[in-house]
């Protein structure tokens, strides 16, 4: 793998991100930023978060996850499958919002740096997914929704300069 | 008029059916490009399909190439719906003969305009 000087900017990531949930989820409440979560990679019922995570590989290489607290997660699939607020979101159909969350926002990622790179299919669980060695963190945005955390992370190798 | 909708998260097949139902219009769905040429092969005719670049088996650059190769699916338009913004891709599409091209994430606005402009329908946007 190559190592890369380019970078995302908290406030690319910030639009990218904004624009998404503006379009399917904010009919009252919007994504505002918030102090960081204690995000803990232990899977289970007493942390139900949600994680998607896509990589970018050619001449800029990393990888996009978006981390979502069970709330989030579920307000993100009523609003994209167009449910009510009483209605129950199936596991099912949460991992595939959740992935296209990462899918969306990863791909908008990949456009702002150089080409040619190729965005691979997102990884989804019902957990925190950490990422492979060698990635270090480049921009991690702390947002909520309602209370419920948000984060957005982009990661890299680490540039000649680092 | 009759969307073919290709994608495959449900969650964007479901944005995009409530979309173009909005419009009185039919729609069909496939996971995957292959799941697409299968439907296509069975008879289906859609007016216009709607294609996300980024998919497993067989992705929508992929499609749109095999959909140009056979003359009985020349009339089809097609319509990439993705999050590949890379310029270099957004011609291989349209050389490849794709008609349109819009950049997730969209606007139910920006569909139906794209769609206007392709003269499938008018810009109205659904309620």
């Amino acid at each position: 793998m190559t190592t890369t000087e380019f970078a995302t900017t908290p406030e690319d990531l910030q639009m990218f991100v904004s624009e998404v949930w503006a379009n399917h989820v904010a009919q009252v409440d919007e994504l505002v930023p918030a102090p960081p979560h204690t995000w803990t990679a232990t899977a289970g019922p007493a942390v139900p978060c949600w994680s998607g995570a896509v990589s970018v590989t050619g001449r800029w290489q990393g990888m996009i996850a978006v981390d979502l607290a069970g709330g989030s997660a579920e307000a993100l699939a009523r609003g994209m499958l167009a449910l009510d607020e009483t209605e129950e979101v199936d596991p099912v159909e949460l991992s595939d919002v959740v992935g296209e969350f990462a899918n969306i926002v990863g791909g908008n990622v990949k456009s702002l740096m150089p080409g040619p790179s190729t965005l691979s299919l997102p990884l989804v669980a019902h957990n925190v997914l950490e990422p492979p060695s060698g990635l270090h963190p480049q921009v991690t945005l702390d947002l909520a929704w309602r209370d419920a955390p948000v984060r957005v992370r982009v990661l890299a190798l680490p540039s000649p300069t680092q | 008029m009759h969307a073919l909708i290709i994608d495959d998260s449900r969650a964007m097949r479901s944005i995009l059916r409530r979309i173009v139902t909005g419009l009185s219009w039919d729609t069909s769905e496939a996971g995957d490009g292959q799941q697409a040429i299968t439907l296509l092969e069975e008879g289906l005719v859609p007016d216009v399909c709607l294609i996300d670049w980024n998919m497993p088996v067989m992705d929508g650059y992929e499609f749109v190439v095999r959909v140009r190769s056979e003359d009985k699916w020349r009339n089809v338009t097609l319509m990439m719906v993705t999050t590949e913004s890379e310029h270099d891709n957004i011609v291989r599409a349209l050389a490849a003969g794709a008609h349109e091209y819009v950049v997730k994430p969209f606007t139910p606005d920006a569909i139906v305009d794209k769609l206007a402009l392709l003269g499938l329908t008018q810009t109205e946007v659904p309620a």
